[in-house]
Formats: C-alpha cells, sequence, structure tokens
C-alpha cells in the first residue's frame, strides 16, 4: 500500500533522526519517519520501583538480545568479544543512554595527519563547534565552563553543573595531588528546570530510563516538537529495504506494520538514522541491479570498519560510605589526562575516563563483572564493604577502524518478519589492549592516590558496545569512503546517513554529542542546497 | 515463558526444601544477618517472579530432583553445565532478599532516593580551590595546526578569572534564551 510521497524519509526515531526531523520541519518540509519501536511512558521505567534491578537485567536491558522485545532485531554475535548495546523506540537509545556529553577533541578529526594511522575526517572541531552549541541547547546540557583540555568556548553550557558527589570530590582531591586532569562531567541532564523538563534527582537509574524525564531523550527533546510543526512518526514501522529508480536515486522504503502487512513510503529524499548496525543492515539488505553488494556501496565499505570503544572497569573500594549508588549515571568527573597520544606509552590515541555511580545492592551481591563471587558467611561482608564504598573509572579507548571489523547478513538467523539479523564480526586490536592495560594500571594509581584500599579491574566488559559507529564512513574519495562531507552518499544523490555510521575515527568520548552536533550540520546542508536537491522523478 | 497465574503454586514440597537448602548455602545467617531461607519466603519469591517471569523455568530447572541431595555438588554441576541457569537461581534468590524492608534497613540501604539538587550553590570543589589547580595548568588539547600541546594566549588560570570575563551565554532556563539559530 502506497502513502502520499513525503519531501524526507527519516529510518529511525533516535537522536540524530530527531534533530533532523526538527530541522526540516521548522524549515517547512513535509517529514515523515518510520520507526519500528514505540512511543514509551516514563511512569513504565522501572528506576523509581523496588523491582528496578531485576528488570534492569531483562525488559530494560541495554542489549535487544537479552531484551528480545518485539520491537527489537536479534544480532548474532558469537563472533566478537563486546555485545552491541542498543534500543529501539521512539528516542532510540538515548532512552537508555547514561547522558555523558563530552565532545571530540581536535586532534580527534586529525588521526591520520597526526599520529599517521587511521584517517583524517573531512571537516575539523572548529567546524563542528557551532552544531555543538545548538545541538547542546536544543538537548539540555549540564556542565562548569571552561574546562581547559579543550580550545576556549563562546558559549557555556546552558545549564550549571550537576553534582560530582562524594566519590568524585575524594578523586578530584587525588588528581589535585598528582597533577593530572579532572573536571566535571558534561550531562545531558537537567540540573535546573529546563524546557519544560525537571531537573535531575540524582536516583542514578539513568540507563533504565530516566523517570523525571531530567535526561535529554529524543522522545522529549524532538519529537514533539517535530510532530507539533506537521512532521508524522508512524511507529510499529520495520523497514524491509530502500528501492531505487533506474538513475540509481532513492524513491522511498518497504516496511512492514506490526501486523506484518507490507507498506511503501515513497520520498524526495530519504535519510538513514537507524544506529551503525541497523543503518548498513539496510544498506546490504536494498541490493539491486546496479548494486548487487548493497546501495551505497561502491566504495565497499558499506559495514567495516565498525568501531566500540573497547571498555574497561576499574573500581576502588573505599572505608567510608559514600552513597556511590545516587548521583547521574551519566558521570560524575572526567579525566583527560592521558587522552592524546604519547609514543612512549607503547600505542597512540588515548583513551577518556568517566567516574560512575555503582548500582545497587542485587548488583552489588551478584558475582562482579570482576570477577568476584562471595557466597557463604562473607557475602554480608561483601556487600557491607562494596555497597557505597565504591568508585568506578570506566575508561573508553579508542577504537581504530579495521575494515576485518565489520557486519554482514546472516544467512541462518532472522527478525520476527524474515529480515536476515546482522551479524558482527569484531576483534580487540592489539593498539587498543595496550591502551587499556595502560590506562587501568592509571586508573589505579588514581583511586589509590584517592584512599581506594581495593582494586577491582574488569579489563574488557562484554556489554559495553553503546557506542556504535564507523560502518558507512565520511571522506572526500568516493572511492574510500560512503558519505560525503556533508553526510550524504556518494553513490547516490538523495540519501543520507546521519548515524554513528558516518564515523571515521571513533575518538576516545562518548559520541552522542558529535553524532547529533554532525545530524543537524547534515540538516542544514539539506535546507541549504534543497533547490539543486536531485529527487527521483 | 511460563503462563502460569500462580507458578509458585507448581513447585512442589521437595523442590521447595531444595530451594530454601540453596538459599542458606549461599547467603546465610551471619554477621547479625538473616539467612536467605528465613527472608526469601513466598511472598518475596512471588515477587521476584511476577517482575521477571523469565526467571521461572529456570528456577525450576535449578532445583530439579536428579541433580541430587548435596547442595555444593548441585550448584557446581549448574555452574559447569548450565551457567544460565546457576546465573538466574542467584537472581532469584538475591533480589529475594535486596528486595526485602527488613534486609535494606540492615545494610543501611534506603533505596534509589530522590534528592532535590542545589545547583545554585557554588561547588564545594570550586571553593577548595581544585578547579584552580586544573586551570593553573593551561591548555592541555593537543593543537592540530602544531601537533603539541596548545598555547592559549591570555587564558584564564583561576576560576575567578574565568567568570570575570563577560560571558557570551545563554540565560539558563530554556533553549530559547539562546541566540536564533541559524538558516530558516
Amino acid at each position: 500500500m502506497a502513502r502520499e510521497p513525503a519531501d524526507v524519509l527519516i529510518v529511525g526515531a533516535g537522536p540524530s533522526g530527531g534533530v533532523v526531523a526538527l530541522r526540516l520541519a521548522e524549515a517547512g518540509f513535509r517529514v515523515v519517519c518510520l520507526e519500528q519501536g514505540g512511543w514509551l511512558d516514563r511512569a513504565d521505567y522501572p528506576g523509581d520501583k523496588l523491582d528496578w534491578e531485576l528488570k534492569a537485567r531483562k525488559d530494560w536491558a541495554t542489549s535487544p538480545n537479552i531484551r528480545g522485545l518485539a520491537a527489537d532485531y536479534p544480532i548474532v554475535e558469537d563472533d566478537t568479544p563486546v555485545s552491541p548495546l542498543m534500543y529501539n523506540a521512539v528516542g532510540g537509545s538515548t532512552i537508555l543512554f547514561a547522558g555523558a556529553w563530552p565532545r571530540m577533541l581536535p586532534s580527534d578529526f586529525r588521526v591520520r595527519t597526526l599520529d599517521g594511522i587511521a584517517d583524517d575526517w573531512p571537516l575539523d572541531y572548529f567546524e563542528l563547534l557551532p552544531y555543538y552549541y545548538r545541538t547542546d541547547r536544543q538537548f539540555g546540557v549540564s556542565g562548569l565552563p571552561g574546562d581547559p583540555a579543550y580550545p576556549p568556548d563562546s558559549e557555556d553550557a546552558p545549564m550549571p553543573p550537576l553534582p560530582i558527589g562524594a566519590a568524585g570530590m575524594k578523586v578530584a582531591r587525588a588528581h589535585t595531588k598528582l597533577g593530572w586532569h579532572w573536571w566535571p562531567e558534561f550531562n545531558s541532564i537537567n540540573s535546573v528546570p529546563y524546557d519544560g523538563r525537571r531537573p535531575c534527582v540524582q536516583r542514578s537509574t539513568c540507563q533504565s530510563g530516566c523517570n523525571e524525564g531530567a535526561k535529554a531523550s529524543a522522545d522529549l527533546t524532538h519529537w514533539p516538537k517535530a510532530i507539533g510543526l506537521g512532521a508524522e512518526l508512524i511507529t510499529g514501522a520495520r523497514v524491509r529495504r530502500l528501492e531505487t529508480d533506474a538513475k540509481g536515486l532513492v524513491t522511498g522504503a518497504t516496511w512492514l506494520d506490526a501486523d506484518g502487512n507490507e507498506h511503501f513510503q515513497p520520498a524526495s529524499v530519504t535519510v538513514l538514522a537507524a544506529n551503525a548496525i541497523g543503518t548498513p543492515r539496510l544498506l546490504l539488505l536494498s541490493t539491486g541491479p546496479g548494486h548487487p553488494d548493497g546501495l551505497a556501496n561502491s566504495s565497499g565499505l558499506v559495514g567495516k570498519r565498525l568501531m566500540m570503544h573497547p571498555f574497561a572497569n576499574v573500581a576502588g573500594l573505599f572505608e567510608d560510605q559514600l552513597m556511590s549508588w545516587q548521583g547521574q549515571f551519566g558521570d560524575l568527573i572526567e579525566s583527560l589526562e592521558f587522552y592524546e597520544t604519547d609514543e612512549k606509552r607503547g600505542f597512540v590515541r588515548g583513551a577518556r575516563w568517566g567516574l560512575a555511580p555503582t548500582g545497587g545492592p542485587i548488583n552489588t551481591a551478584l558475582p562482579s563483572r570482576a570477577g568476584e563471587q562471595a557466597w557463604g558467611p562473607e557475602h554480608h561482608t561483601h556487600v557491607r564493604t562494596h555497597l557505597g564504598h565504591g568508585a568506578n573509572w570506566g575508561l573508553f579507548a579508542e577504537d581504530l577502524p579495521d575494515e576485518a571489523n565489520h557486519i554482514t547478513l546472516s544467512s541462518t538467523v532472522t527478525d520476527a518478519w524474515d529480515i536476515p539479523a546482522p551479524e558482527v564480526h569484531y576483534a580487540m586490536a592489539d593498539n587498543a589492549r595496550r591502551m587499556l592495560d595502560f590506562h587501568i594500571e592509571r586508573a589505579r594509581e588514581s583511586l589509590e592516590a584517592a584512599g581506594a584500599y581495593k582494586i577491582e579491574v574488569d579489563r574488557l566488559m562484554r556489554y559495553s558496545g553503546w557506542h556504535l559507529l564507523g560502518t558507512a564512513r565520511m571522506g572526500d574519495d568516493p572511492a574510500s569512503s560512503v558519505l560525503d562531507r556533508w553526510n550524504r552518499a556518494h553513490d547516490v544523490a538523495n540519501l543520507y546517513v546521519v548515524d554513528g555510521s558516518c564515523f571515521v575515527t571513533s575518538s576516545g568520548v562518548n559520541p552522542t554529542s558529535s553524532i547529533v552536533a554532525l545530524a543537524l550540520r547534515a540538516a542544514d546542508h539539506m535546507v541549504e542546497t534543497r533547490f539543486e536537491q536531485q529527487v527521483p522523478s | 515463558m511460563n503462563t502460569v497465574a500462580d507458578p509458585l503454586a507448581t513447585l512442589d514440597a521437595v523442590e521447595r526444601t531444595t530451594f530454601s537448602a540453596i538459599a542458606d548455602h549461599l547467603i546465610p545467617a551471619a554477621h547479625g544477618m538473616p539467612s536467605a531461607a528465613e527472608v526469601v519466603d513466598d511472598d518475596r519469591l512471588r515477587f521476584v517472579v511476577s517482575a521477571r517471569p523469565d526467571l521461572f523455568e529456570p528456577l525450576r530447572a535449578a532445583l530439579r530432583a536428579d541433580l541430587g541431595d548435596d547442595v555444593e555438588a548441585r550448584l557446581d554441576r549448574l555452574g559447569r553445565d548450565e551457567p544460565a541457569v546457576l546465573s538466574s537461581l542467584q537472581l532469584i534468590i538475591v533480589a529475594g532478599y535486596y528486595t526485602d524492608r527488613g534486609v535494606r534497613e540492615r545494610i543501611g540501604y534506603p533505596g534509589q532516593m530522590a534528592i532535590e539538587l542545589r545547583s545554585w550553590e557554588v561547588p564545594p570543589y570550586i571553593d577548595e580551590g581544585l578547579i584552580d589547580a586544573v586551570l593553573a595548568r593551561g591548555a592541555t588539547w593537543r593543537d592540530p595546526a602544531t601537533g603539541t600541546r596548545a598555547i592559549v594566549a591570555d587564558a584564564p588560570r583561576t576560576y575567578a578569572e574565568r567568570f570575570a570575563a563577560p560571558a557570551d551565554a545563554p540565560s539558563a532556563g530554556s533553549p530559547d534564551a539562546a541566540p536564533t539559530e541559524g538558516g530558516t
């Protein structure tokens, strides 16, 4: 069943889709978005309920394979030590993300030039900076201006910083003694009432959905406004493939509703915002006579160069009761002390550290991710010494692009509508392993300087693939990139990709603030070039 | 997923006895705390299975008779052959125990509390001079133009200097307070 044509069709109602929808709706475009999940009611989020830690491990888990909800698709992950994480709903993965909102650094855009490895981006930090300011305002960011790890800003975060807690204070004092960088973390979490949303209450359940609406999720920050301006959002809409005409332009998307009925949504321009697993999956599914290896794939790079930020956790235990089950999750503070390359360390690039809360009693009592089990009489001692007594450094290692890390379409596993599942093939690089090993030791020193009497380390956490990046990279050369510098496919003049797939390198920071800034930049370009835009006849 | 209205009613007396023995083994009474068998009664078990119906079948599997009478041997065998079943069993016992009000009171855990922020107050790290110490070290970002640590002329070296400068900042509380976005 064909529908009324859209000026722009967006696939995916997460943060990048929301940013593009709002910008284009403001400019008067007729926008239609297809989202395979639905709307959520934050009253249903488990964070303010007694069964929070139980439900966070199943229906609210960050892994779609664990959730197995109707809106999800399975991911074949037998060939990866890191599981990709995401959420499928209006708001996308911002429903369950932590809300940490650091920017990439200037050197992140010039990795080839500075370190002789990987690639440079087709834009630099200063070109993206005005978009960071605008998306910071849209999402609502709390933070202390003036971090000397970044170039000076002409615009401050719209809200004052969130508190850093007793654990943050201990570590901040330690870094002052060590002469190491630290800074209160920038989070897309309200510290004061902002844009009709309430401030954070420090419940620390951000990764199970924010009951207060204080954390910026695109279902709150963007979609109501875009819909108010005329955008149409269709939920329960699972896109099977993009269709093309004889000229190779995308004519729209074939999709299935919740009952399995097939529809076709025609559009002049199509924008993919389905994350760096879902987007290449859809491009690979969209084969045709002129593109037998998938749409926009003349470079052969669709689905290649997957990056996920190998993640280690270093936990310090303190004698004091820190109540570290509370606080934004999000991060309390960050350190970029060892972020930039120093080749004497035996690797290039670096990692960002984020200090996070430590969870409730069920998380504390179960065998820890660092491998410790405590049963029998000492179980009680274990819980009493751990619950609220911890400070956790999460270490995000820059993941350099490698074509061997890629996704393919499974020949055996499908979703509920017989659409092939994505298959992830990923290995941690030696450079990243050496990097994490170095940073683990420095994080240990940090926590010991803060007074920790015991350190527990998880050297590579399996369920840490929050940051899905790189599977349809940007670049100026169509032979070595999928997208141009404006996120438009080199091969298909009316196809854009605005999610983390576009990343050239991963940086070592949480990527959502950069993904949405890039998406807004792409949307501005669509508006500015609308009269030159090729469209199907 | 079990669809029986009250799945616990389908556990027989032997299975319930086995459950209590395992619960006592994993979390015995000690250090002033009750055992899990004392705490995780039918109500607590029902609470857990109601929140997580997917856990009931692993629970039944963990309690089956062919695993023998020796609790430690049963847990060893589950850990070796059926780790997912063992993990589910541990989660059921731990969740039943730590969602009990009395246990929470004894460990000093009030739950995830809603705490009002006092964002108008100067943060203690500024009062202690911890931000000044970071600013005093100067810029640390790597300048792509030179490949070396950036030099920022006139960079503020204290928090007071940073905020003495006129800020081109929007007032807090609304994205509309910010400058108009570019384009149409």
